[in-house]
């Protein structure tokens, strides 16, 4: 074994100040990049792959960080940005339902006899549901993700995002009415509510 | 303290939900549900669907695995800087 090769293999010191600091500050927001990394890309692999090069990016870029201020905010931007840039390639890019035509209340109204408060929502299993929102539009996945997931405010999303708060509303609004489309159109499915009568 | 009516309640009501309104206008939401039924059954549809999907979602955690994996790509980094 060379010199250069042992002194690699010897258990890491305690990492430097900027190193300590990086951890204190990224490390606790992992698991929401991991979370939101998943419904990026819908792929376990590329998600791994997404969080790490953003961790890394982030670590490079340290310097622009201002310590104390939105961290979450500031790494869920690299992600989206290294996203775009290298990770969108799906062939086949699921596409927004035209919902303009379907009153917003419709779904509603259908259920409200007979599972007015939406309880056919917890029959559904979980990966059926993960499914359901990672076939939803890739605008309409992030939102959904950093907003009804991750629990980001519409002001931190517009901030991440780059875009005005109207839009992250907007999009917000058509990302839950296809996922709660979709997810009746399942639980009719599977037969967990029956569906609404055709009008007599 | 102004009447809102159905639909600019409802126009509010994801908002009133997420807690992004102000004071003022919560109160205003709030009254209006209060009193009327067919969107308070509405309103409570909206909120067992949005607390769905936060406990179903929330509960992926990054791996052990990757969570090291990306502590020694930063340790590298460092090493290598």
């Amino acid at each position: 074994m060379t010199r250069a090769l042992r002194l690699h293999s010897l258990p890491m010191a305690e990492p430097s100040a900027p190193g300590r600091l990086f951890d204190q500050e990224a490390l606790p927001h992992l698991d929401t990049l991991y979370r939101v990394a998943l419904r990026l890309t819908a792929d376990p692999t590329l998600a791994e792959d997404l969080v790490q090069d953003t961790m890394l990016k982030a670590y490079r870029s340290w310097q622009q960080y201002r310590p104390g201020t939105n961290a979450r905010g500031w790494l869920l931007t690299i992600l989206r940005n290294t996203f775009i840039n290298d990770y969108r390639r799906r062939k086949h890019e699921p596409v927004a339902m035209d919902l303009e035509a379907v009153e917003p209340h419709a779904l509603y109204r259908s259920i409200q006899d007979t599972d007015p408060e939406g309880t056919f929502f917890s029959q559904i299993v979980d990966a059926k549901v993960i499914e359901a929102i990672d076939s939803l539009p890739t605008d309409f996945r992030e939102v959904l993700a950093l907003s009804d997931i991750e629990g980001l405010s519409y002001g931190e999303i517009a901030e991440t995002l780059k875009i005005p708060v109207g839009t992250v509303k907007s999009r917000l609004f058509r990302a839950r009415r296809q996922l709660q489309a979709g997810l009746y159109a399942h639980a009719v499915e599977m037969g967990y509510i029956k569906p609404r009568e055709p009008a007599r | 303290m102004s009447r809102l009516d159905c639909e600019e309640a409802l126009a509010r009501l994801h908002d009133y939900l997420k807690r992004e309104l102000t004071p003022d206008l919560v109160g205003e939401v709030r009254t209006h549900l209060e009193r009327c039924r067919d969107c308070e059954g509405y309103a409570k549809f909206e909120q067992s669907f949005l607390s769905m999907l936060e406990n179903r979602a929330h509960k992926e955690t990054c791996p052990n695995e990757v969570r090291a994996r990306i502590v020694a790509a930063l340790r590298a980094a460092a090493r290598d800087s």
